[in-house]
Parts: structure tokens; C-alpha cells; sequence
């Protein structure tokens, strides 16, 4: 009779998941766009290098040999900087392109959004991109693999930590670095989190307490009056900075009405402009490769759509790799004795083997839009078309009210609310009246250094940022986002952006994607600090050259 | 002369080989890693004097809850038990804690306190570990309905490995075995190669799948699977120790489980391989085995215990033929939990005793819960026989062997 066999799994299967609990100093704080199984902001979930951060993707300035286009994969650098988990695999898919102008809109309605999601659907569904997959093996060398490339594909095995010219059967030479270095994502996060009350920055919640995520309290630019669990606390500075606390009792609401000012009438922002990655590393994979490598028609592909994956060896993948008995087959000893045993039987490079974790490919979406859902993970992203209408609505509510009271114009229509309000959606038609300027409106940039051949392009409508979830690199442009993604963007304050009002909401004037980061806006606004949310550059200078990602600390 | 030293070299080379094999077979387990790894982290969180007291406490508490769940040693539950509780009660509340309580309060059979604890989690409707928990409780009271509708809307909200494999159970609790073989496949298709005892543990489940339905040699191919996604786990070995007795490879089954006892001397293993020294005929082997048992057992009753009291039962039912004894233990344990288990437990302590009446009537009430286990229907069928309904005897005899051909074979009373 197997009666406790129940109970005792009830507490074997308990054991895997206190790990961060007993070992604090190993689980930092999430960063980046983590999904939820591998969230390191959950007090009971250690950090992973399945935790892809970033996805950067530009033309290189480069042109000695042709086009080129560079690719970089950031991710957690678990289990050390430089060194790469033998049970991951990472892939970056490219897939070109030619450049299509936008289509115009019929009504500025669901439909017109729902039209577009379809087009990519079936654009998508259609085409398999080429993809570059690493594996690693336990001497940590990588096994690269260029699968489905117009050339055709090969394989190479590579030292990690240095750059590597790999050379393509058709003779194409491609920059490759895997390896460690500084992580080149510069944004304070924390600031972030405190804007839509995310409580596992401050506070420890396991994964599995979804409700306290997300509290509902309005999201907000600027501190609301007796938000008791996310306002800035000076007796506790580095609460949400790094330190984290047990939830307190009571409501975890917010019943005020106004935003909090001090004495002198400053708001208090909810940013600090820090770099929340200062001084840490991550590992990279980056590439850069020639366009005529990516496609036949490099004149006529001119965006590259790029996005990374990472995947995780299931058990069931990794028992086939142990032998038996603890011992080695009469075949691999023999092999080994002659030593001949394959270089690339080291390496699992089975994707069969390996289960998907993390997608990355338009920056902040999935911290923002897709709440960092382990389902919400995919590239082809168009069935998400009417939760994103909902969701862009729901932090319309929040965001809106605290730019007016900036001073600024705001794309989305909060009925001239005092406050920020909590609202959310069953229904995309519902949210879609009041989200419908900022979805639709095309955004603006600074200038138009990044049409480098000032040929007739257009700033995409915010919408079409969001879906597909890939960074499309457009190659007549700099490369900066949304054409792409360059090092020295600042994406979290350019994706806040998208809440200002394009044509008016800078004083009368068109607003851009930068406006957020003008220190003189802050400077005359009436809040502190007065600092742009993000920083402005990285903690370190990029390099010149490739692999461009700074030296890691 | 030629022949000979290609001989030769062919001895070197084969005897180089089995050198590296047995060099390599040396390396410390899975097992013996994570564990070294718990103790050295319990000895340095004990000697953590730099950690807020309420973090040293609470990481203490979780390590030592870690130690317990390894093991699987009741010093070890108990010691653990303490530790958080005081804890608890001294610092502010953790879920992850709590969360510890109930589960060592489930696996001490002390269930009214593992749902005392469990309500005491703030938005327990939305805790999807805690809404497990709960349905492992409704299980082992009986409440088979409600614990299949909490497992199965668990599941949609959480789809995870463990609790696709708590789904598994119940089905083959009820003899649905081709979807608990699906489920667990499944399940094992959730675990990462950073789980490899969590997949270990799974393979195991199948293999007892099929030893329960008499499949031995599938069942040893799942045990040995188990133990090479995760090496020297004694949970394995004790299970691999049973599947050798019942094909009666004695020597090995014997020498198997007195490894286990080394590494893990768990009253249920003393009292598995007394039972298989009476299963080989050795009964002069079999006592210092069941008293050591039996005696431990009994202190754990004695210290207010209550998760001996089937094994109590059964023991004095099968080991002692001691029907009263026997009824004792039973009641206590259906005064805890009313499943198919005890229910069984209780009859056959009655058949023990010889009131064939009352054990009909408790026959029937673990019958009627739908259970479909082979010892179970062996039982009734007894006591159908002992009270003269011969055609209802031998029917339950013959659905007995249709579930496990081999039900009289060598178990161990879990």
C-alpha cells in the first residue's frame, strides 16, 4: 500500500523551492525582461543565464567588405561572467526583409491594429528565419551553428572570451565574440518598478503569490500621497535598491487622492536616474555579419528582423548524455583511448532536447506589455494584439495623469483626472477609445541624424514597435530604436515616451522620444530629483570596435 | 607468438578500462553532493553571525527543512519542525515558511495542522503551492473528489511538473493507469536538467507504476533510469531493494536494503527487511529487524506522534497477527484520516481479530471509495471468503490479480 507515498512528495517537491530564501546574496534582484519562471525577483527563484536581458541590433559603421549587420545577445552571466551553463542554448534568428510602408489606416480602430497583427501572422507563419544557435561544453568552448542561411549551413567550434573570425563556406567573414563583458543596459529599474507598484522589487514574494505582483495601486511618474508601500522611504533608502523586506500587514491598496508634494510644492519622481547596472557584467554573444551572408538580395532586404531565445535542457535531454553505471560506454573509452572521439559530441545542440525559456526582441515589451508571462514568450506576438490595447490602456490610466500634472501633453485621454487612476480592461474595445492616440500616433525622433541617407522613411506608429517582438534593424538607418537598437540608446525613457502627445505635448510642440531624457525639461519642472528617469550613458564607454560591449568589471 | 601479444595488449586495454570504470564509479552520488552541501551550509548559517537574526533564523529553518526533505529522517523532520516553528513565532511571517510547516505537518500525518497552517497564508485562493497542499490533505482524508477538481484547476493555473504529477497519483490511485502514465511523461517534460532528482523522483513514480501491476522488469528499467538522473539516492534504492525481493533476488534485495539503512535507517526499512527475511524463510533473521521497528514505532507514539500509527496496524495485523493491537493503531489512524489506506488498514485488523462482521462493513466502506489496489481487493476477498460470500470472494480474488498478477509477491508496507 502506498498511502505516504503523497506526503513524502508533498516535501521532495517542496525542496527545490527556498533556494533564494538560503542563499540571499546569490538572488539579486531581477533585471531586464525576465520571464516569470526565471525571475530572480521571486524570493524563492535563483537567477539563471536562461535570463536573456537584451537583444541590440545595428548596422555597422563598418563597411570595409560590404554591409554588415551587428547582433548582440545580453544574458545573465550564470554561473560566472564568461563562463557559460552547459545545459543552455541560445538562438538568434535573423530574417530579412524589404522595407514596407506603413499601410495607411482605415479608421483608426481595433480593426486597423487587428488587419496589421493578421498581416504579420501570415508573413510570419510562412518564413523560417535563419538561425545561429550556441551550445557550450564543459571545456567552455562554444559550438556555433549557422543553420538555414541562403549560403547554406556549417558549424564551428570556438574559444570563448575573445573574438573569433569565423570564416563562412562562401567565404563570408564573421565576427564572432562569446563571451563576458559589462552589461550594457543602463536604466534605473528600480525607478521603474516603483512606477507601476511592483511589489517583488521591495518585498519578498514567491512566484507562485500572483496577486502581489503587480498591487493594485494607480502606476505613476511621480509619488502618490501615502503610498506607504512603494514611496520613497528615507529611513529606508535602499529599500527596492537591493534590500528587500517581508510585505507588511494591512491593505495593499492605496485609498489617496492626490499626488504627493513637499512643502516647497515638488513633486517627488519616482525615478532617480541611477544606473541600476552599474559596475556588473553579463554574457554576450555578438556577431557581426555581412548582410550578403543573410540574404541574396541584400539590396532589396534592407531590414533585418532579429530576435534571441534561450533554451533550457530538459531532464530528459541531459539522461541521455550520462552513462551508465556512472561509467563510459566500450565505444567512448575505445574513441578516447585513439583520441578520436567528436570534437562536437560534447556539445547538445538538439533544440528536440531543450525547452524554450525567454525571448527577447523589443526592448521593455516584455516588462511592460507582457508582464513578464512565461506564455507571452514568442516573437510571433500578434495574438497578444488585444491584450496589448487593454494593457497600454490600463498604464495609459497610470502614466497620463502624472505627465499632465509635468506640465506635458499626453497621448492618452484620462478625462483630465487629477490623479492617476487603477483601471483595467475585459475588453480591448473598451480600453481602445481613450489608448487610441497613443497606439496610433507615429512617433517622433530628435532629429533626423538617424536617416543617415534622409531616404523617404517614416517613424513607425507605436503599435507596430510592439508587434512582431523583434528588433527590425533597418539598414539605411542608424540603427537607432526603434530602427533597430543601438548600445547607447536609452529604450526604458524612449518607450515612456510613447505616453506623450507626438504633435503637441511639449509645450505646443511636437514631443520626441528624447523629450524624457532633456535634463532642462526636469530642470524647470517642479519635482525631485531633478534628473532625467534613466541615465543618460552607460557606467562604462563602449568600444569603437568590435565586439563594441565594454570589458566586463 | 603474434597472437599472444595482441592477447596481451587486449587484457591491458581491457584492464585499463575497467580500472577507469571503477575510478569513475567511485565519484561521490548526486545524493552525497547535495546533501554535503546542505550540512556544510547548515554549519555555516549556524556559525552566521553578521545576518539580521531574523534572516539567520529563517535560513537555519529552511536549510534544516532542506536536510529533513532530503533525508527523509524523522530526527531530522523533527529538529526542522522545531526550528521553524520557533521561528515563526519569533519574527514576522513567510510564506515560504509556512508554507515548510504545512508540508513537514502533512508528512508527520498531523493534517488538521497542516491546514491550520496553510489558513493562515494571506490570499490563500491565489497561492498556488498552498491550494496543492491542500489538495495533498483532501487525499489523505479521503476527500478523493475535491482533491481531483483542486489538482486539476491547480494545473490550469500553474502548469507545472509537480503538479501534473500529484494529478498522475490520483489516477492511479483509481486504476486509470494509462493517463497516469501519460501525465507522468508529461510531467517529466516540465523538468529542466537543473531538476534531475525532481526527474528522478518522477521515474520512480512510473516504475512503481508498474511494479504495482506486477511489471517488474519496466519497473527496474524506470528504477535504474531514476538513479542515473540522480546517484545513490536511498528513495531509489529503497524502491529498487522492494522490485529485486518481489522477483526474489534475495541476496541483492537484502544487501540492497541493509545500504539503505546505513545511509537512512527509516523504521520502514527495518521492518521491509525483516518482512523479506520472512519471505525467504529466515524468520530467526527477520525479528531484530521488526523489534527495532516495532521500538521505534512505538517511541514515536509515545512522544505524541502520530505518523506510525499505520504502519502500527499493519504491522501488528501482518508481522505480530495481533488483531486487537492492531485495531488499536487503526483507529487512531481513521480518527485522522478516513481514506481507502485506512479504511483497509482497519478491516484487516478486524479480520486479524477475527470479527469478520465488522470488517465486512469497513471492506466496504474502502471498496466503495473506488480505489483500485491490489492488496486492497486481496484483503476484501479474504474477508468476503471469511464471512461466507464465496462468489464475491473469489470475484475480488480474481480483480486483485487482474490489477497485479503477482499481488502475494514481496512488498513493502508503505
Amino acid at each position: 500500500m502506498s498511502y505516504a507515498r503523497l506526503i513524502c512528495k508533498s516535501l521532495f517537491i517542496s525542496l527545490a523551492a527556498m533556494a533564494c530564501l538560503i542563499f540571499p546574496l546569490e538572488c539579486p534582484s531581477a533585471d531586464h525582461n525576465d520571464p516569470n519562471a526565471i525571475n530572480s525577483i521571486f524570493s524563492d527563484i535563483q537567477p539563471s543565464g536562461a535570463d536573456l536581458y537584451d537583444l541590440f541590433g545595428f548596422p555597422s559603421d563598418d563597411k570595409t567588405g560590404g554591409e554588415k549587420v551587428v547582433v548582440a545577445l545580453t544574458f545573465a552571466s550564470i554561473p560566472d561572467t564568461g563562463i557559460f551553463d552547459t545545459d543552455l542554448l541560445y538562438r538568434i534568428n535573423l530574417l530579412p526583409d524589404p522595407r514596407i510602408s506603413s499601410s495607411p489606416l482605415s479608421s483608426q480602430g481595433l480593426e486597423d491594429i487587428l488587419k496589421y497583427a493578421e498581416a504579420i501572422k501570415s508573413k510570419y507563419l510562412v518564413k523560417n528565419p535563419s538561425e545561429i544557435r550556441v551550445s557550450f561544453n564543459k571545456k567552455n568552448q562554444a559550438k556555433v551553428d549557422f543553420i538555414g542561411f541562403p549560403g547554406g549551413g556549417f558549424s564551428k567550434i570556438i574559444d570563448t572570451n575573445k573574438t573569433v573570425i569565423i570564416e563562412a563556406p562562401d567565404g563570408n567573414p564573421i565576427k564572432t565574440f562569446i563571451g563576458g563583458r559589462d552589461d550594457a543596459f543602463f536604466n534605473d529599474l528600480p525607478g521603474f518598478f516603483r512606477s507601476i507598484n511592483y511589489a517583488p522589487q521591495f518585498y519578498n514574494i514567491p512566484n507562485a503569490m500572483k496577486t502581489e505582483r503587480e498591487l493594485p495601486i494607480p502606476k505613476t511618474l511621480i509619488e502618490l500621497e501615502g503610498n506607504r508601500l512603494f514611496n520613497f522611504n528615507p529611513s529606508k533608502p535602499l529599500l527596492g535598491q537591493g534590500e528587500k523586506e517581508d510585505l507588511p500587514k494591512g491593505p495593499l491598496t492605496w485609498s489617496g487622492n492626490k499626488f504627493y508634494k513637499d512643502e516647497k510644492g515638488n513633486y517627488r519622481f519616482v525615478y532617480s536616474g541611477k544606473d541600476a547596472r552599474a559596475g556588473k557584467n553579463v554574457n554576450a554573444i555578438i556577431l557581426e555579419i555581412p548582410l550578403k551572408f543573410i540574404t541574396k538580395k541584400p539590396e532589396q532586404d534592407r531590414i533585418v528582423r532579429a530576435w534571441g531565445e534561450s533554451w533550457v535542457l530538459k531532464a530528459s535531454g541531459k539522461i541521455k548524455t550520462i552513462p551508465n553505471n556512472g561509467g563510459y560506454s566500450f565505444n567512448f573509452l575505445r574513441q578516447a583511448w585513439a583520441g578520436t572521439v567528436p570534437a562536437d559530441s560534447e556539445f547538445n545542440s538538439d533544440v528536440a532536447n531543450y525547452k524554450r525559456v525567454d525571448v527577447d526582441g523589443v526592448p521593455f515589451l516584455d516588462a511592460a506589455l507582457n508582464e513578464r508571462e512565461d506564455d507571452r514568450q514568442m516573437a510571433q506576438n500578434i495574438t497578444l494584439a488585444e491584450h496589448y490595447v487593454k494593457r497600454l490602456a490600463h498604464l495609459g490610466w497610470g502614466f497620463g495623469p502624472s505627465i499632465s500634472a509635468l506640465g506635458l501633453g499626453t497621448c492618452f485621454d484620462h478625462g483630465n483626472s487629477p490623479v492617476s487612476v487603477h483601471k483595467t480592461y475585459a475588453l480591448a474595445i473598451e480600453a481602445l477609445p481613450r489608448a487610441k492616440k497613443c497606439l496610433f500616433q507615429r512617433i517622433n525622433m530628435p532629429d533626423n541624424s538617424w536617416n543617415k541617407k534622409n531616404l523617404d522613411i517614416k517613424p513607425p506608429r507605436t503599435f507596430e514597435i510592439f508587434i512582431p517582438n523583434v528588433a527590425s534593424i533597418d539598414m539605411d538607418t542608424t540603427g537607432t530604436w526603434p530602427f533597430g537598437r543601438r548600445l547607447e540608446d536609452q529604450v526604458a525613457s524612449r518607450f515612456l515616451s510613447v505616453f506623450l502627445d507626438m504633435e503637441t505635448g511639449c509645450g505646443g510642440k511636437p514631443c520626441n522620444i528624447e523629450t524624457l531624457q532633456n535634463q532642462a525639461l526636469w530642470d524647470n519642472a517642479p519635482i525631485l530629483p531633478k534628473t532625467p528617469p534613466n541615465p543618460v550613458k552607460n557606467d562604462k564607454e563602449f568600444l569603437k570596435e568590435f565586439p563594441y560591449l565594454a570589458q566586463p568589471w | 607468438m603474434r597472437l599472444f601479444k595482441i592477447m596481451s595488449a587486449l587484457v591491458l586495454i581491457a584492464s585499463l578500462l575497467l580500472a577507469i570504470q571503477a575510478t569513475l564509479g567511485k565519484r561521490k552520488t548526486d545524493y552525497d553532493d547535495e546533501l554535503n552541501k546542505i550540512q556544510s551550509d547548515i554549519t555555516n548559517a549556524k556559525n552566521d553571525a553578521n545576518s539580521p537574526p531574523n534572516e539567520a533564523a529563517a535560513k537555519l529553518s529552511y536549510l534544516l527543512y532542506l536536510q529533513a526533505s532530503l533525508t527523509g529522517s524523522v530526527e531530522h523532520i523533527r529538529l526542522a519542525k522545531a526550528k521553524i516553528e520557533r521561528t515563526l513565532q519569533t519574527f514576522s511571517s513567510s510564506e515560504e515558511l509556512y508554507l515548510a510547516e504545512a508540508n513537514i505537518n502533512l508528512k508527520l500525518h498531523q493534517l488538521h495542522d497542516a491546514n491550520e497552517v496553510l489558513n493562515k497564508l494571506p490570499d490563500l485562493s491565489d497561492n498556488t503551492k498552498a491550494l496543492a497542499l491542500k489538495a495533498d490533505i483532501a487525499m489523505q482524508e479521503g476527500n478523493y473528489a475535491e482533491a481531483k477538481s483542486s489538482y486539476e484547476a491547480n494545473l490550469l493555473r500553474r502548469r507545472s511538473w509537480d503538479n501534473i504529477a500529484r494529478l498522475a497519483y490520483l489516477k492511479s490511485i483509481f486504476g486509470d493507469i494509462a493517463n497516469a502514465e501519460a501525465l507522468y511523461v508529461q510531467a517529466e517534460d516540465e523538468i529542466s536538467a537543473k531538476e534531475m532528482r525532481s526527474y528522478a523522483w518522477v521515474e520512480l513514480q512510473r516504475g512503481f507504476l508498474d511494479f504495482n501491476h506486477g511489471r517488474y522488469e519496466a519497473a527496474m528499467a524506470h528504477y535504474r533510469q531514476a538513479e542515473k538522473a540522480y546517484s545513490g539516492y536511498w528513495l531509489v534504492h529503497e524502491y529498487l531493494a522492494e522490485c529485486l525481493g518481489a522477483e526474489r533476488r534475495y541476496q541483492e534485495a537484502v544487501s540492497l536494503f541493509e545500504n539503505v539503512l546505513e545511509r537512512s535507517p527509516r523504521p520502514e526499512v527495518q521492518q521491509a527487511l525483516g518482512d523479506l527475511y520472512i519471505f525467504m524463510g529466515k524468520p530467526e533473521m527477520a525479528k531484530a529487524w521488526h523489534d527495532r521497528a516495532l521500538a521505534t514505532y512505538l517511541d514515536s507514539a509515545q512522544r505524541g506522534e502520530v505518523l506510525y500509527f499505520h504502519h502500527l496496524a499493519s504491522f501488528y495485523a501482518d508481522v505480530r497477527e495481533n488483531g486487537e493491537e492492531a485495531i488499536k493503531w487503526a483507529g487512531k489512524d481513521l480518527g485522522i484520516r478516513q481514506n481507502f489506506a485506512a479504511h483497509d488498514a482497519m478491516a484487516w485488523a478486524l479480520y486479524r481479530a477475527g470479527r469478520f462482521d465488522e470488517s465486512l462493513a469497513e471492506a466496504k466502506v474502502a471498496l466503495a471509495t473506488g480505489a483500485s489496489d491490489a492488496r486492497l481487493l486481496f484483503h476484501a476477498a479474504m474477508i468476503h471468503l471469511a464471512v461466507g460470500l464465496a462468489d464475491e470472494g473469489r470475484q475480488l480474488l480474481s480483480r486483485a490479480g487482474q490489477v497485479n498478477p503477482r499481488y502475494d509477491a514481496f512488498h513493502v508496507h508503505r
